[in-house]
């Protein structure tokens, strides 16, 4: 078990005291790797609170480059870091807020060549993607590696959250019925900002192994409204990720 | 009283804003077609030319995903169809 230094004790108080999470809880959290796909509206508010809560260790990939038009939503990233690499941005921003984590930024292309290499070693994967090829790439991914993944997803003034155990609950794919043009989404910034918030939790929730996570459950946020709607999913036996019989001939 | 149709707000344009619809029907087709004689617009909103459900849509019966066969799904009067829609946005 990774121990807890004196500053750590004293950085991480106010959670420690938390009675689900405890010092025991705090050394999950120390000792996870968490992977996350996506330095944009979701995964600025994912990063930053997993950093802050004291994640050990988190990777984080995006191939972008910061442009005026994601300032209204990606906290990560300000003014004056429009034009540079959202990971150089990212990794300045998370270095500064937890100097005492391990952070890295990748900055690439999520595809299926490199995917496996980019999550290896990690415990979990977070979808913060903006486009849906990427995230059954990764929902796919997690479950041949056996390891949670974490989705989240924004339109507008909703978005909608679920949390995949790769065999045991439904996944990203078990509804798929075919692909879906790309848009340039409409957006702002509070949607991923509560979206994401719901990703860190999950992600937290299963490091510690504390509450009900969003298993078969899809969370549907429509800020608009300032509803939650709960829907019950289900695994597909014949879903082409995680069925009994995917991936084999 | 038939069945409680939940419109999505992007699709409220063809429901003269209408957030929920009374609609008739054994199952869930049914209730679309009801839905589409009182709102033509929504034809479009949920059907591809070939009259086939559009890949972005989710339809759920009583909160629970009706995923496959949608359109097949029986109801009751009193259910609810929340249509709603996959984003991908991040």
């Amino acid at each position: 078990m990774a121990f807890l230094t004196s500053p750590e004790l004293e950085r991480y108080d106010r959670q420690i005291r938390i009675a689900e999470i405890g010092k025991t809880g705090q050394e999950k959290l120390k000792k996870a790797r968490v992977f996350i796909a996506g330095a944009g509206g979701l995964g600025s508010p994912i990063s930053i609170y997993l950093a802050a809560a004291g994640v050990g260790a988190i990777r984080i990939v995006d191939r972008d480059r910061v442009d005026v038009s994601n300032l209204n939503r990606q906290v990560l990233h300000w003014n004056d870091d429009i034009g540079r690499a959202k990971a150089d941005s990212a990794l300045a921003k998370l270095s500064r807020l937890n100097p005492a984590i391990r952070m890295e930024a990748i900055c690439d292309t999520i595809i299926p060549e490199n995917v496996a290499q980019l999550v290896a070693g990690f415990d979990l994967i977070v979808d913060a993607m903006d486009n849906l090829p990427t995230r059954y790439l990764l929902n796919k991914t997690a479950i041949e590696k056996n390891i949670p993944f974490f989705h989240g997803a924004v339109h507008g003034f909703e978005g909608r959250a679920t949390t995949v155990i790769p065999r045991k609950t439904a996944c990203l794919r078990c509804m798929y019925r075919g692909p879906i043009p790309e848009e340039t989404f409409p957006v702002i910034g509070v949607a991923p900002a509560v979206v994401g918030s719901i990703q860190a939790t999950e992600v937290i929730k299963w490091i510690i192994g504390i509450g009900a996570l969003l298993e078969n459950r899809m969370l549907v946020y429509d800020g608009l409204a300032m509803r939650f709607t709960e829907f019950r999913i289900q695994r597909n036996p014949s879903c082409d990720h995680c069925s009994d019989s995917s991936g084999k001939d | 009283m038939g069945v409680h149709v939940h419109i999505h707000k992007t699709h409220r344009v063809a429901t003269d804003g209408k957030d929920m619809v009374q609609a008739e029907g054994n199952c869930v087709g049914e209730c679309l077609e009801h839905l589409v004689k009182q709102h033509p617009g929504m034809k479009e909103a949920l059907f591809d030319q070939k009259g086939n459900l559009r890949n972005i849509i989710e339809i759920y019966v009583n909160h629970e995903s009706a995923y496959p066969d949608e359109l097949k799904k029986t109801v009751r009067e009193g259910d609810e169809i929340h249509l709603t829609f996959m984003l991908a946005g991040g």
